[in-house]
């Protein structure tokens, strides 16, 4: 069993994150989330993930970062499958950042607090985590805000709490589920200069779930979704086979 | 922050529920506290009674149920006195009496000649002289309770006795003493010639018979049983029952200290699912979900605990003013019972707090955040 995963290499030939054959039904069977996706995504990779409401984009996601896991199919990380929760939640830890629609921020904490959340348990000293924070808060503008409630801020100064907190563990996959979704027009400008800003960083990887055609067009590489399935992806590599099935731990 | 730092917040979001659960954990603590020192103190408070009166031997009634229960010929308190290493020998009778509307007191009667009355420690008055009749010496404790000083009437049973001395003793069961010429209670206890026990002292030294021989001529003289004073109160049916359910309404008090952690927490974890799905998403592994949740029980525990022993302390100041049982026992519970309640109670909470952090944990991530 795959214990320990490799740090991604740009050099490497493995993708960074793959889906193969990969399958996501709910209450057994009856509704089929994703069916037999295959997909790789290059470290480095800006990939927009476009569909319509239902058509399966963020159980994509879902399964991309092991908040939820496949019932057919295998997902890779650096060429090496991930199944168990401990692998995904070291990855969620470590090279993974995810940024939601709804911000998923923690109402009773402040700006730096929850962006501190996502430091503990890496071993850092309390005043390391809140300095770490507090730049990544820098970073994405919001210096003045944190000590500020998060109930407090605006749609926009959340989702970019959200991002700071995704950033704060330098991952090196950016998942972002609709992040401009919740957010007004000047707002939701903000929020993807912010997000496209990461892209000056070779190395970093995005990936965008979007219904917004003109976000999606800001990205290299364009992956089309509907009823579950991709119909279109500007920028596919070569898929290998599924590989044998596996249940969902 | 740090996950007590973030528990604590979690608890103040709640600051009802967390007070009344807080409160639940007191006082369940508080009382199994309460009941098992009750329990404790009066076996500790007799045991102390007894070594006060100096017995290294306590006859009862062979199969006598209690320290009450025996009843024993008078005249065998001489065949006790001739037993070869026995060097005195007292009989007792002993009884609740009711004194007043209200009250009953722990009588004993002593024989005009027996030694128990020269150590009788006066604080006032003076002990029966030999043939003096309708007279009684209170405890200190006793003659609170009642209201008496010297030279005031007290009622025992159905009869008058004047009180003629106050008896300054240490242990609490026998400040709350009523002592009388042992005809004198057997008359209005309708029990003559009878006795409870038999104190008895041995000889000390090289004349000394061996404790053992002793208790074993004492017994062979039939229907007795010889015992120290720690064997009395082991073999007490009494004790043994008041142990057993103070023991078992402590741990039912505990334990419904663990269930209002259990509570609080199943339907904090409700509340929160999201969080926890938030945790989860950001890459909390499962332990430090669990550990998160579990450092909130066990700091309501805690906090709860911390309450159950002040107010189990405060209410110790009011034992001795409840009539039936304050000028019996006291409230001083053991470092040793208060560890062992706080730790049972621990236990328990930490117990009830594993459930909903393992039903967190068992949540997919993906589910949890759907959650409103």
């Amino acid at each position: 069993m795959n214990t320990k995963l490799e740090l991604a290499n740009p050099q490497s030939a493995a993708p960074l994150i793959a889906l193969r054959g990969v399958s996501r039904v709910h209450d057994g069977g009856a509704i089929t989330a994703l069916n037999n996706i295959d997909l790789e995504i290059r470290s480095g990779d800006c990939v927009a993930i476009v569909g319509a409401s239902g058509s399966g984009k963020s159980s994509l996601l879902n399964l991309m970062c092991g908040i939820d896991y496949p019932t057919a199919g295998t997902v890779s990380w650096n060429g090496q499958p991930v199944r168990r929760h401990a692998e995904w939640a070291r990855l969620r830890r470590t090279s993974i950042g995810v940024v939601f629609q709804e911000f998923n921020l923690i109402p009773t904490l402040t700006a730096i607090e929850n962006v501190e959340l996502a430091l503990l348990g890496r071993g850092l000293s309390a005043a390391r985590r809140l300095a770490r924070a507090s730049i990544v808060l820098d970073r994405v503008g919001l210096e003045p805000r944190l000590h500020n409630r998060v109930t407090t801020l605006s749609g926009g100064e959340r989702q970019r709490v959200a991002i700071a907190r995704a950033l704060a563990n330098e991952p090196q996959l950016l998942l972002a589920d609709e992040p401009t979704g919740s957010l007004d027009s000047t707002n939701a400008a903000l929020v993807a200069d912010q997000l496209f800003r990461l892209r000056a960083n070779p190395n970093m990887t995005i990936v965008l779930i979007t219904h917004d055609e003109a976000l999606a067009a800001r990205c290299a590489r364009q992956v089309r979704v509907k009823d579950g399935g991709i119909i279109e992806d500007s920028g596919a590599t070569v898929v290998t086979p599924a590989v044998a099935s596996w249940r969902a731990p | 922050m740090n996950l007590a730092s973030l528990a604590l917040r979690n608890l103040r979001r709640r600051p009802v529920r967390s007070s009344l659960s807080i409160l639940g954990i007191g006082l369940a603590v508080g009382s199994a506290l309460a009941l098992m020192s009750l329990s404790h103190s009066i076996k500790d408070s007799t045991r102390a009674g007894l070594d006060e009166m100096g017995d290294d031997l306590v006859v009862m009634q062979k199969g006598a149920s209690d320290i009450f229960g025996g009843f024993i010929a008078e005249d065998t308190v001489a065949s006790v006195t001739a037993v070869p290493g026995v060097a005195r020998a007292s009989g007792e009778l002993f009884m609740f009496a009711p004194s007043g509307p209200d009250r009953n007191m722990l009588t004993q009667g002593w024989a005009d000649d027996s030694y128990l009355w020269k150590k009788v420690p006066l604080r006032a008055g003076r002990v029966p002289v030999a043939g003096e009749r309708g007279v009684a010496v209170l405890g200190e404790g006793a003659a609170t309770a009642l209201g008496k000083k010297l030279g005031d009437d007290v009622a025992v049973l159905a009869a008058t006795f004047r009180v003629i001395g106050i008896a300054n003793y240490t242990a609490l069961i026998n400040r709350g003493l009523i002592l009388m010429p042992l005809s004198d209670l057997q008359k209005v206890s309708l029990r003559p010639n009878q006795v409870t026990v038999i104190h008895v002292n041995v000889v000390r030294g090289d004349a000394g018979g061996n404790l053992e021989q002793v208790k074993t001529a004492i017994e062979a003289l039939g229907n007795l049983t010889a015992s120290t004073a720690n064997e009395v109160l082991n073999k007490d049916r009494n004790f043994a029952i008041l142990d057993a359910v103070s023991l078992a309404i402590a741990l039912i008090a505990v334990a419904m200290g663990a269930i209002y952690v259990l509570n609080a927490l199943v339907m904090a974890t409700q509340e929160r699912t999201r969080e926890i799905g938030i945790f989860a998403a950001i890459g909390w592994s499962r332990p430090r979900i669990m550990a998160s949740i579990l450092v909130e029980g066990i700091l309501l525990c805690l906090i709860g605990c911390a309450l159950g022993l002040a107010l189990s302390f405060a209410a110790a100041t009011a034992f001795p003013h409840i009539p039936a049982i304050g000028d019996l026992v006291s409230f001083s519970p053991s470092a040793t019972l208060i560890a062992a309640t706080l730790a049972a109670a621990f236990v328990l909470c930490v117990l009830g707090a594993l459930f909903p952090a393992w039903r967190a944990i068992r949540m997919l991530p993906a589910e949890a955040l759907r959650r409103i």
